[in-house]
């Protein structure tokens, strides 16, 4: 290789990070000219934050009903109280920093996990065809045409209360429509030459799925992440608020709960309810202005609709 | 009836987004006048701005796109004309035959219903109610060889050929003056090609209408049109009568156009595509050392009455009856046929890709193994060149990644990059180092497949099979890439098994041809034999039916 001397001689794989990090350092510079989507992580970072250290904000005692005899209850927002307080004369706004916690991890996990399940299940649905591709796909068809909602109220009801269980349950009932949207994307990457290539040049189904068919579906799934992770905070109030979450931990979901138990909206305490309800409405809008955001760059055919 | 003419036409597209290119001048003050009555063809390369130059003609570009200058059907210029006055004018006066019937039609449709849609657009007294409208449809039906009672179908039911006739009688509806034909041939086999190009022709000039016809292929052009037109980067680089453009360009380019395709029987071109850097000598030198080592040779490949049989819908479909091959050590089979006619089903049973019922393949005189380390062991001496080079790479492997795929796949023991770098300068990409970082996308056609070709060379291949390796590619790029193979034969010793509709591919590089008509190969024999002296009705249809230059301008 004489004509190595004359152009700088770098390694295939230094040359394949550089691109792969321009790649990311593309997508960055493409995700902060969408206002929209940007706002929404500065949201979530903001809200990431105040959620981690709960601790050093809002000091549990805060929580302590013991410690509260003397804060009145029901007190509407005001310089002493912020955001309020609720029928047991807690600070609302601490309440909701607790909860914070609570809904962003079962969030994120729950999602994970159905992303997990609907990605793996997806491609093996699309890439075995015959009786393998065809029993996976009914087990998708099945979770699909169950009511995820009652499937999780008597999962969170069998297994034992908790955070866990919640997450469990929402991971479980939701990924079947991910499987169906990667199936697809699968069986159109699935027709392409280039796996055709792979099998001439002797590949087998796990350098196919790992190399060709999982790159193939990535851009997909992430988008999907995003969108799903509002639909599982929202499941996560909901179960919640119907009380099959773990009481002992704060959620907003279990604070909703609690409003409607002690029926705070026919009785004016206005703030019990509103509060925690936006701040659900405002998490999940963030999360879906980013996932659109993400989607619009990785998916070139939504550009400049 | 009035002509067409474009005086000073420049086209400009602008862009925006992630590959921003800026501006772009598609079209690059371009003059040209089709006469009244007359035939013009406008032949380049994909790119060179041909297809933008003929939809400026009814105001069918998008929005970015700004033209200058003047185009003009008969007097009228058309970009003073209001919408609805454009509207009138498109396809009553002038209309499209566009390019991939395929995707022009909708598939929700009879194509019935959407021949009469342009009618209903466009009332005249002829066809007044809709009575006279079905009429009407019937008729161009008949005239396009078309059976009345089609109209009924829906265009899945229908071939490509059909759905090209119907694309014309759609054309035709309204008797316009002038057709615009945009690549009306492409992905039509030879035999369907020349009926639909005879047919054009005969309509034209029955009814003397003027005719504006793109292609990339020059003998395309040569066969139906009376001037011709070739255009490169956006420019008109010239024009003139059909047989002189054709038998003696003036331009170096279009001398290499013209000389892309070759006439078969010509012994110039024989074992000799035209390449771009002329060295042709060094394949003649292959032919003959070739022949001398022609007695030793060894069966590489052999068929024997191999049978693939297709379950569509509880039909049973034979796509490949009783077929022998034998393809010896070093030696380049064309196999040659209509499409639909089992070659590319052939193929992938020869490269156990495809379940076969009946009859055993042998590679190197053992039987294809079934699966497991066999099959693997077999997967690296046989290797598979596609079509279309964008679709077999992936998009977002780098060349290294893609080369290196089946050296992974095979856990090569030596240095991985010094093998990518030496298959790479075996597919003439030098310097390697310069195209390991590349994706595919910012390849051009050529170096695509001669990627694909490195990807197969670097498990150092006895035996390549090439599925149309050409038919996707720019008549420039063809000879070189058919070159390579010659090439690669010399050096390497390769046997190849090359598919093709094209005789003048087989003419080029093939050693020996095998003719393939519904599953059935009917004639086999050496090239010059084959093709100058055919012997089963159906090659010499297939030879009558290929355009050829000469043939056209005469």
């Amino acid at each position: 290789m004489s004509a190595s001397t004359q152009t700088p001689k770098r390694s295939p794989g230094s040359v394949t990070w550089a691109r792969r990090r321009n790649a990311v350092a593309q997508f960055w510079r493409e995700f902060v000219q969408h206002r929209a989507g940007l706002t929404g992580l500065i949201f979530l970072i903001a809200i990431g934050l105040i959620a981690a250290l709960a601790p050093i904000i809002a000091p549990s005692h805060l929580l302590d009903v013991t410690q509260l005899l003397d804060q009145p209850k029901f007190a509407p927002p005001s310089l002493e109280h912020p955001l309020g307080t609720d029928h047991q004369g807690r600070q609302l706004w601490v309440r909701m920093v607790w909860g914070a916690q609570v809904s962003l991890m079962v969030g994120v996990a729950a999602t994970l996990m159905s992303m997990l399940i609907g990605t793996l299940v997806g491609i093996a649905a699309g890439h075995f065809t015959g009786w393998v591709g065809g029993l996976l796909m009914r087990i998708i068809d099945f979770f699909l045409v169950l009511p995820s909602l009652i499937l999780a109220i008597v999962l969170s009801a069998v297994l034992s209360r908790g955070v866990l269980t919640i997450i469990i349950a929402i991971g479980v009932t939701s990924w079947a429509g991910t499987a169906r949207v990667v199936r697809s994307q699968t069986l159109t990457v699935e027709s392409r030459d280039y796996i055709a290539r792979a099998r001439a040049l002797g590949a087998g189904h796990w350098h196919i799925i790992i190399k060709h068919l999982l790159p193939g579906v990535m851009p997909l799934v992430l988008a999907n992440t995003t969108l799903t992770v509002g639909a599982a905070i929202i499941a996560e109030s909901t179960l919640s608020f119907l009380g099959l979450g773990d009481a002992t931990q704060q959620s907003w979901g279990t604070i909703l709960k609690n409003a409607m138990d002690i029926s705070a909206a026919t009785s004016g305490y206005w703030w019990y309810v509103v509060i925690p309800g936006l701040a659900i409405v405002l998490v999940v809008l963030a999360f879906t202005l980013m996932g659109r955001a993400v989607e619009s760059i990785l998916n070139p055919t939504l550009r400049s609709r | 009836m009035p002509g067409l003419t474009f005086e000073d036409v420049s086209i400009t597209y602008s862009t925006s987004g992630r590959n921003d290119r800026g501006e772009v001048h598609a079209v690059k003050n371009v003059s040209l006048t089709l006469p009244e009555g007359g035939t013009l063809g406008i032949a380049g390369e994909s790119g060179s701005g041909k297809s933008t130059l003929a939809m400026s003609v009814l105001r069918l570009l998008p929005k970015n796109a700004k033209i200058t200058g003047r185009v003009a059907v008969g007097d009228t210029d058309i970009s003073d004309l209001s919408f609805g006055q454009m509207r009138a004018l498109r396809w009553a006066e002038a209309s499209i035959i566009f390019q991939g019937a395929m995707h022009s039609l909708n598939p929700v449709q009879t194509v019935g219903a959407q021949i009469t849609e342009a009618l209903a657009l466009h009332v005249t007294d002829k066809w007044k109610t809709a009575q006279l409208r079905q009429d009407r449809v019937k008729e161009l039906l008949t005239l396009v060889d078309m059976p009345a009672d089609k109209t009924a179908s829906y265009p899945h039911e229908l071939s490509g050929g059909q759905k090209q006739r119907v694309m014309i009688a759609m054309a035709l509806a309204c008797e316009p003056d002038i057709i615009i034909a945009d690549e009306p041939t492409t992905a039509l086999d030879v035999i369907v090609q020349k009926q639909i190009l005879d047919m054009i022709a005969k309509l034209v000039s029955e009814r003397g209408i003027s005719m504006l016809m793109i292609s990339h292929d020059l003998s395309v052009l040569a066969t139906a049109c009376d001037q011709i037109a070739i255009m490169r980067y956006g420019e008109v680089i010239e024009v003139g009568d059909a047989r002189e453009v054709c038998l003696n360009p003036k331009e170096e380019y279009s001398q290499k156009l013209a000389a892309a395709f070759p006439v078969i029987g010509d012994t110039e071109s024989r074992m000799r595509p035209v390449t771009r850097h002329g060295d042709q000598p060094e394949d003649a030198e292959a032919k003959i050392d070739f022949a001398d080592d022609g007695p030793k040779r060894e069966v590489l490949l052999e068929a024997d009455k191999l049978n693939v049989t297709y379950t569509s819908s509880g039909f049973k479909v034979r796509a490949v009856k009783d077929v022998d091959l034998t393809l010896h050590r070093g030696e380049i089979i064309a196999l040659v046929g209509q499409s639909g006619s089992g070659k590319s089903t052939l193929a992938r049973a020869l490269l156990a890709l495809q379940d076969t019922d009946g009859g055993e393949v042998r590679f190197a005189g053992e039987k294809l193994p079934a699966g497991g380390r066999e099959l693997k062991a077999f997967r690296k001496k046989a290797q598979l060149v596609f079509q279309d080079p964008s679709a077999a790479l992936n998009p977002k492997l780098s060349v290294y990644e893609s080369i290196a795929e089946g050296l992974r796949i095979h856990r090569y023991q030596g240095d991985e990059a010094e093998a990518v770098a030496q298959a790479l300068t075996d597919a003439e990409l030098t310097p390697p180092e310069r195209y390991f970082g590349a994706i595919p996308q910012e390849l051009s056609g050529g170096q695509r497949q001669r990627v694909v070709i490195a990807g197969a060379l670097a498990l150092g291949p006895e035996l390549l099979i090439a599925d149309e390796p050409v038919a996707s590619l720019d008549a420039s790029v063809r000879g070189e890439i058919l070159g390579l193979l010659l090439k690669l034969r010399k050096k390497l010793g390769l046997g190849a098994l090359v598919i093709t509709h094209d005789l003048g591919l087989a003419w080029n590089i093939a050693d020996s041809v095998a003719v393939m008509f519904r599953g059935e190969i009917v004639e086999q024999g050496p090239t010059e034999e084959v093709l100058m002296n055919p012997q089963h009705e159906y090659t010499q249809q297939l030879l009558d039916s290929a355009p050829s230059i000469r043939a056209g301008a005469a």
